[in-house]
């Protein structure tokens, strides 16, 4: 008989890293599916491509540097996916490699691998995208739903056109990139994150809750905000990757109001019409800063705090 | 029915019901085994010191050792029979430590006892004193020796005593069962201490997976003077000294105080009943409730004489029912290893737990992927990932900084990290760090 | 380390052991701003590599005589005379580099790796090797530029001084030739230079171990 000897605890909850990037994986599934209904054959090869040349980076990436091989974890497979839904369903494929690789080598593992990069990999790599490839990055095409695909002609953002029904952008009867297109196929992935305790509320809530004030007080429609552009699943899926968002309640509530006011900045006032990408990559920045000096209770120390 | 908690905590196995389940409905049954082995060093404070020698005869109930000082207790014979060994055996930990051996009779001639009669009627002054004598010690986890708790320094007030029945730990339903079928005697001791200390209020806590104990406990404290049942929601670690005190009444024990700080005293249930035993009848703490259970054949709920072997009473439920992986005394959150069968329970083993091959391997450590949810679940409010980081760089001023010693070990976060993350291991280093550096700074100033 | 190193180790010195852009980081600010293409880099790399030269030379033929407390303002005034030179020279008979470089040429006089020299290095040693220090130096500087213009240049625009190399197909990655992708190549590349002189560095005291 050998006993072990370990210090307590000695029973561990089930989830494991690889089962919370599962759950992220099967939240995504409608959105995927969605974005391949919505955008036929070409969608499906972005998506495939970004996935497999993100697991292909990591497994690579850690041989050569004599890491053990964690592709198991599915982040990376993960990463692909999000960056696949984030193109264009009519970008060439090499644009979705290059994003693949550079999130999982240049932002990732170059900063130390999973949970030691300082910006979200997919949302980084987007945004070296649009700033070196800015036409194929922003030509989208109507959602043909199979019926011509033929016909698929580019358009303009529903932020360019301001003029799309809030039906269709609720549907995903618009042009966009790959995922954003169906808020409801989103909605039933978050729903799915919460109800696995996957993601709490406080981002995404806090996050679309600020793009509505924020835009409303800059006086635009925040029913169209919420609804056009990325708002949505930012909120859902990228802002609450948990590397680069903080820890606490009141820390993520103020990390996804500061997204949202970012958000509604740039759109109401900068150069670019959409801002999902750098909302979120500067409150990724302000995550360790939200995280270290936001003040905590601490059992026993209620007192001292106030005499403080 | 309102029911209470404190702030954050976790709720591991499903509320519990995976490792309670088998024993849950299972009364307690007495076991005596055909020898004892009684460890001097059980309790905080100095060990006990032997007063018998080999050969000896001994009755029931004997002392056999004596306190060690005041932050000590006497050891008594928890069988009847000859002592056939005083001497040093491994122990818990890495220090040996000396035991006294007693080969049971069988009769179980109890000595001579001297009881005080009724808790109503008894003089308050006789009950620490009865305490003491009886060799009670905190039978919930920490075995602090009792009458030291119940003696204030000067100055010190205490309004309400808080009867801790949570039993938040998994798997073990030795508090529960005793609940159920010593409900008069845990109020019984209740009122000695309320008494003792002229204490008007007396709170039984009990967490609401266990409805029966609840209703057993109202009924017993039925027409007691200040005692009521207080019902708690299900969640670790609901029965932490400090967040019972918080639960219960709201109040926050300051960091580095006691809980007679904030004017409240806890007490076990299982101390309650002893203390009581130990007023009505004078006799003093020889035997436990203890749950064996994990993977033995029949678990059960075992009355074990204290210095009974962990094997033998592993070989009373029907012995291992798979190959075992690792044992532990206490639930799975704080259980301690033991290396073999050979080593006793003591006055504070509530459980015996034996894990399989499978749950006994420890997890390998994955990157740490800054998910917050031990953030989530520490009950004191800490950022164990960020005591993490500075645990593993050695940089233990960091870790006082983000206040490692308001840690109480509770194993909560690393619970719940989906990587599998060695928290509870570091920040006990990182606490044992502190506190050396401490003592002989402390040593330091004391030369100069 | 001796007082007198040879010439050859002094002039060697700026090129890889202590490269002002890769090993040093020195004079990050036209290092970033310039080397959007080789030729820029090229270009600037020898204006600076010229006033290192005639200012180490300069300061080390007058270190006896410069007083201690004011001797940065003398450095300054020397490198001044120096960059003023390069300056008219420049935009005389290479006015479309001129153009591209602009305000960092008459920032040269403030690059931390001229007035680092001549603190360092000019005011401490003879005019012969203060010579081969700017030598060593300024080419080390010329080197980084260049590499990294070159890498920037073939990645953003597909071309190494003006020349086309990767083809017409070749859809240019926009970011690198822009000020973000400046700090990222020069970070990747600063890595990339530090691993491989670590390596070389690692064999040589492992050979000499084992000579020993």
């Amino acid at each position: 008989m050998n006993l072990r000897l370990s210090t307590a605890p000695h029973v561990h909850n089930p989830v494991t890293t690889q089962r919370l990037m599962l759950y992220v994986l099967i939240a995504l599934l409608p959105t995927a599916a969605f974005g391949v209904y919505a955008f036929g054959v070409p969608a499906l090869i972005i998506l495939l491509v970004s996935m497999a040349s993100a697991v292909l980076a990591e497994f690579l990436w850690q041989k050569i540097a004599r890491q053990p091989v964690r592709v198991g974890d599915l982040s990376a497979l993960l990463t692909g996916l999000i960056l696949g839904l984030n193109l264009p369903a009519n970008a060439p494929w090499w644009l979705a490699v290059i994003g693949s690789v550079f999130a999982v080598i240049i932002v990732k593992q170059l900063f130390g691998g999973l949970g030691d990069n300082f910006l979200n990999p997919a949302m980084a790599a987007r945004a070296v995208l649009l700033a070196s490839w800015p036409v194929h990055m922003t030509t989208y095409v109507a959602p043909t739903f199979f019926k011509a695909a033929v016909d698929a002609v580019a358009t303009a953002t529903p932020l360019v056109m301001k003029d799309a029904s809030l039906m269709s952008l609720f549907m995903g009867n618009i042009p966009g990139t790959i995922g954003e297109v169906s808020k409801i196929a989103i909605l039933v992935g978050f729903l799915f994150l919460l109800v696995t305790k996957t993601i709490s509320w406080h981002i995404p809530v806090s996050m679309v809750g600020g793009v509505f004030v924020f835009s409303w007080l800059f006086g635009a429609d925040p029913v169209m905000a919420i609804l056009s552009g990325g708002v949505l699943f930012g909120a859902v899926f990228m802002a609450t990757d948990y590397v680069t968002s903080p820890m606490t309640p009141w820390g993520r509530i103020i990390y996804g109001l500061g997204i949202g006011l970012i958000i509604s900045l740039i759109r109401q006032f900068g150069a670019y019409p959409e801002g999902v990408t750098y909302g979120i990559l500067l409150m990724n920045i302000a995550t360790p800063l939200i995280d270290r000096f936001l003040p905590r209770k601490i059992y026993g120390h209620q007192k001292e705090a106030k005499k403080a | 029915m309102f029911k209470k908690t404190f702030r954050r905590g976790i709720h591991p196995l499903h509320n519990q019901h995976e490792g309670k389940g088998p024993t849950r409905h299972l009364p307690i049954e007495d076991y005596v085994s055909d020898s004892v082995v009684i460890p001097m060093n059980t309790n905080i404070g100095a060990p006990s010191v032997p007063c018998v020698k080999k050969g000896d005869l001994v009755k029931m109930g004997q002392v056999i050792a004596t306190a060690g000082g005041f932050v000590g207790v006497p050891v008594h014979a928890s069988v009847s029979g000859e002592v056939t060994a005083v001497e040093p055996i491994p122990y818990l930990g890495s220090v040996p430590a000396m035991a006294i051996t007693i080969k049971n009779d069988f009769n179980d001639t109890w000595c001579d006892l001297s009881p005080l009669g009724s808790v109503e009627q008894v003089d308050p002054a006789k009950v620490i004193p009865a305490i003491q004598a009886a060799g009670i010690t905190g039978m919930g986890g920490a075995s602090f020796p009792t009458h030291v708790k119940l003696t204030f320094r000067e100055g010190a007030s205490c309004d309400t005593i808080v009867v801790n029945g949570a039993e938040c730990e998994t798997h073990l339903t030795a508090d529960h069962r005793l609940m159920l079928e010593n409900s008069t005697r845990i109020v019984d001791g209740l009122r000695a201490v309320m008494r003792a200390l002229k204490v008007g209020k007396g709170i039984i806590a009990i967490e609401d997976n266990k409805p029966d104990a609840i209703a057993a406990m109202q009924k017993a404290a039925q027409g007691r003077d200040g005692v009521s049942v207080q019902p708690l929601k299900t969640k670790y670690p609901q029965g932490g000294e400090k967040q019972l005190i918080e639960a219960v009444t709201g109040r926050q024990v300051p960091s580095g105080k006691l809980p007679i700080d904030v004017h409240v005293v806890v007490l076990n249930v299982g101390t309650c009943a002893a203390i009581a035993d130990a007023i009505i009848d004078g006799k003093p703490l020889i035997s436990r409730v203890t749950t064996v259970t994990g993977h033995v054949v029949n678990p059960k709920n075992l009355r074990l004489r204290i210095g009974t072997i962990a094997g033998d009473a592993i070989g009373y439920c029907g012995g291992f029912s798979q190959e075992p992986g690792k044992i532990f005394f206490g639930g799975a959150m704080t259980g301690i290893c033991i290396p073999n069968t050979q080593v006793p329970m003591a006055k504070s083993t509530n459980g015996i737990v034996v894990f399989n091959e499978k749950e006994g391997k420890s997890k390998d450590e994955s990157p740490c992927i800054r998910c917050g949810r031990c953030v989530a679940a520490c009950p004191i409010g800490l950022n164990p990932y960020q005591i993490k980081v500075a645990a593993d760089k050695s940089d233990f001023a960091a870790a006082e900084k983000l206040h490692v010693n308001d840690c109480m070990l509770c194993g909560s976060c690393a619970y719940a990290c989906p990587s599998r993350r060695w928290l509870t291991p570091s920040f006990k280093f990182a606490k044992d760090k502190l506190a050396a550096e401490a003592k002989a700074k402390a040593q330091g100033g004391a030369n100069k | 380390m001796s007082e007198k190193k040879s010439l050859g180790k002094t002039f060697f010195n700026g090129i890889i052991p202590e490269n002002p852009t890769f090993r040093l980081v020195l004079g990050t600010c036209p290092t970033l701003a310039v080397t959007t293409s080789a030729i820029n880099g090229l270009g600037m790399g020898a204006a600076a590599t010229f006033v290192l030269i005639c200012s180490n030379l300069v300061i080390s033929l007058l270190r006896k005589f410069i007083p201690d407390q004011v001797r940065i303002p003398a450095f300054i005034v020397v490198i001044c005379t120096f960059v003023t030179m390069v300056q008219l020279l420049m935009q005389a008979f290479i006015p479309s580099l001129y153009e591209a470089l602009g305000i960092f040429i008459p920032l040269i006089v403030v690059n931390c790796i001229i007035l680092a020299r001549a603190e360092a290095f000019a005011s401490k040693n003879g005019p012969i090797s203060s010579v081969f220090d700017g030598l060593g130096m300024g080419l080390g500087f010329t080197l980084g530029l260049v590499v990294l213009g070159s890498v920037r240049e073939l990645i953003g625009n597909g071309s190494i001084f003006g020349i086309n190399i990767l083809g017409a197909s070749y859809q240019p990655m926009l970011l690198i030739v822009l000020a973000s992708g400046g700090f990222l190549t020069y970070g990747l590349l600063l890595g990339l230079f530090n691993l491989v002189v670590k390596k070389l560095q690692n064999k040589k005291s492992g050979k000499e171990a084992q000579a020993a």
